[in-house]
């Protein structure tokens, strides 16, 4: 295994730049989640990281070695497509053999390799079996298996889950969470799913626009995200984004919201809200920090209720509150009917301030 | 009045001792009476000239057109063909037109989609120009060509003899050792470009994914071609080389108005033979029985396209 460096990574066609001074490193037996939404540039970064296409400017170093010239072949990489791209006329047999006779290693040692990523992967049944008799799960284990066999120093996967149904996609999330804890193997992972990201990554790249937003550990990036864009990509339900206008009054900073009502800040957002360029700032908050009250409390806003979306163990209610909607996880006893008039009180220690031009997080000393 | 198909009228006008084949039509006769219309063409136009050329391969026709004065003999017809030296330089004239044909026009045009599947400028333009030797009018290129071979006028002749590589310019379609292959090269001219779309077409469905997996494996290009597309144009190929195969047999216009078959038989295939037989020399009980071997031999051909095809969807079906 081997550790991977992005150094001001560009990709360039024509004027339009896919990946902009991408600069990242994976450690040595790191999982990491490239994600974003589609055409964010993830996976041309990934493409880029395996040779697939020529990088316009800019360093990548495989292990100790820069790469940058390298066809795919000699990067020492393994790939996992999102639809398996496993050899159609070829039994698994074969598959799995293949970029080992693409290397020319002696059959008996071929033959040992395959059976032993067989093994490790429960699929030494299916061995004679063609991809077609296969089913979507097992394809991908194939996938994995021809990944495997090779020992590259990084395992490179776009998307591996995305064409599975959502019952197998759990569960193949765990097995190559298994798979990277048994390996302790490096991997770069392309997901425009934040949730897959989330639960298997040691850290995540948030691309968009193709450039790298934030590259941090799933809980930092859940809990201080850097701007509003991973604000509102990372977690689901998204995070709620409330444009309010502050103002400061007897020493007080108080946010204003378009209905005319006004929340008084604690002494550190109201420190956050300071440093916004204009008085213009963002409130960010999360469904669970969030508290729902059926009359005025001290420090809460009125909003009304807009729709209501029980789902078992807990009520999703999505209520209009300063030209927004706004999402609040409320216990399934609790009765709310779409346009009931309601209170929210937001929970100042979680909340999140951003400035409303550069749309970057504010911080507190 | 009014057509009856309920199932109880139906049963009570059946007679007992029908078949259950009988019985099936009998309670389906609304939707026979549907096709009957298209049936009957069908018959008139393609089934009665099938039977009528088997019927007149066993009899001894006389010249013209008095087919009321013909005699059974049997298997005679066949017997003379079989024995008869024509036949079997015919055959073998066929043969080497239609594996010839079939096989440069299918690696010539597979090779020609796989350059044009690579991007280079200029791409569009050389793929029209290459299609219109297949759109222009067969009648129109024998034409052309026999003016090419022209052993005085000839442009192929002249480019020789300016080259200094002959005295004089080499007689290509006068000759009975030149004759079939020069023929053969204006119907690969001809034919290739439709094996190349048919390949494009083909070399456009193979995944780009499967590729990148192959390259990332460690496959240099020919590999990649070997072991990705090659296996997955295998269809599109069975399915051009019969197609090519079946045309390639039944090719009339370039071998007819270029040579007439001449000289000598050297460039006769059935097909002209057969058309020489009956409405040049009027033999039509020969023509006839020259006919139904021609007519065996393309439904075999015609049963491995159709297996071809079929084994395709089988194949899919079971994905």
């Amino acid at each position: 295994m081997a550790h991977v460096v992005l150094k001001d990574l560009v990709k360039t066609y024509g004027s339009f730049k896919a990946v902009n001074d991408v600069s990242l490193t994976v450690n040595d037996g790191e999982f990491v989640a490239l994600v974003g939404p589609s055409g964010c540039g993830k996976t041309t970064t990934l493409n880029l990281v395996a040779g697939l296409i020529p990088i316009t400017s800019g360093d990548i170093v495989i292990g100790d070695r820069v790469v940058n010239g390298l066809d795919p072949k000699d990067r020492d990489i393994a790939m996992v497509f999102q639809n398996y791209a496993l050899y159609p006329q070829k039994s698994v047999y074969k598959n799995l053999a293949f970029p080992l006779q693409m290397r020319k290693l002696p059959r008996d040692e071929i033959d040992r390799k395959v059976k032993e990523a067989a093994r490790v992967l429960d699929m030494t049944h299916l061995l004679e079996r063609k991809p077609r008799e296969l089913s979507g799960g097992q394809q991908q284990r194939v996938a994995l298996g021809r990944a495997l066999v090779r020992d590259p120093a990084v395992f490179l996967m776009d998307e591996p889950l995305s064409n599975l149904d959502a019952k197998l996609r759990v569960q193949m999330r765990s097995e190559i969470k298994r798979f990277h804890q048994d390996l302790k193997a490096t991997i770069i992972y392309v997901t425009h799913d934040q949730l897959e990201a989330v639960t298997m990554a040691d850290k995540m790249a948030v691309m968009n626009g193709g450039y790298l937003q934030q590259y941090d550990s799933p809980a930092q990036v859940f809990a201080h995200p850097v701007n509003m864009f991973v604000a509102s990509f990372i977690g689901s339900p998204a995070m709620s984004l409330i444009p309010l206008e502050a103002s400061t009054a007897n020493g007080n900073t108080v946010l204003t919201g378009a209905e005319g009502w006004s929340l008084e800040l604690s002494p550190r957002n109201a420190q956050k809200a300071a440093r916004a360029t204009t008085k213009k700032v963002v409130l960010g908050a999360r469904h669970s920090t969030i508290k729902l009250h059926k009359s005025a409390v001290p420090g809460s806003v009125p909003a009304k209720a807009y729709t209501v979306e029980p789902t078992g163990d807990v009520t999703f209610v999505q209520a209009l509150l300063s030209g927004v909607i706004v999402n609040i996880s409320v216990p399934p006893n609790i009765a709310v009917a779409p346009d009931e008039q309601i209170w929210l009180e937001f929970d100042q220690e979680r909340i999140h301030v951003f400035d409303g031009e550069t749309e970057m997080a504010l911080k507190a000393d | 009045m009014t057509i009856v198909t309920g199932k109880a009228e139906a049963r009570r006008r059946l007679q007992p001792g029908w078949s259950g084949a009988l019985r099936k039509i009998w309670e389906h006769r609304a939707d026979y009476a549907y096709v009957l219309p298209a049936i009957v063409v069908m018959l008139i136009v393609i089934a009665y000239p099938i039977y009528y050329t088997v019927e007149l391969s066993f009899f001894k026709t006389p010249p013209g057109l008095q087919l009321r004065d013909k005699s059974f003999i049997g298997f005679d017809n066949y017997t003379a063909i079989l024995t008869s030296q024509v036949f079997w330089k015919v055959t073998w004239n066929t043969l080497i037109w239609t594996l010839g044909s079939t096989l440069i026009s299918f690696v010539l045009g597979f090779a020609t989609a796989l350059a044009l599947h690579c991007d280079f400028i200029g791409r569009g333009v050389l793929r029209a120009i290459l299609i219109i030797p297949w759109v222009i009018s067969a009648v129109a290129a024998s034409y052309i060509w026999k003016w090419i071979y022209h052993s005085d006028f000839g442009i192929i002749g002249a480019v020789l003899v300016g080259l200094g590589l002959t005295d004089r310019p080499p007689n290509f379609i006068d000759n009975v050792s030149t004759v079939l292959p020069s023929l053969i090269v204006v119907n690969i001219w001809r034919e290739f470009p439709f094996a190349m779309i048919m390949m494009m077409a083909g070399l456009q469905t193979v995944p780009e994914q499967l590729l990148r997996a192959a390259e990332v494996d460690g496959a240099n290009a020919w590999q990649r071609f070997w072991h990705v597309t090659f296996p997955h144009l295998r269809n599109v190929s069975t399915v051009t080389i019969l197609l090519l195969a079946v045309a390639n047999f039944n090719s009339f216009i370039i071998p007819w108005i270029m040579t007439g078959g001449g000289p000598s038989n050297a460039s006769h295939i059935w097909i002209t033979h057969i058309y020489e037989l009956a409405f040049g020399r009027q033999r039509w009980g020969v023509a006839s029985a020259y006919s139904v071997l021609l007519f065996l031999i393309l439904m075999t051909l015609g049963y491995f396209y159709v297996r071809a095809l079929s084994g395709n969807e089988r194949k899919e079906g079971s994905a």
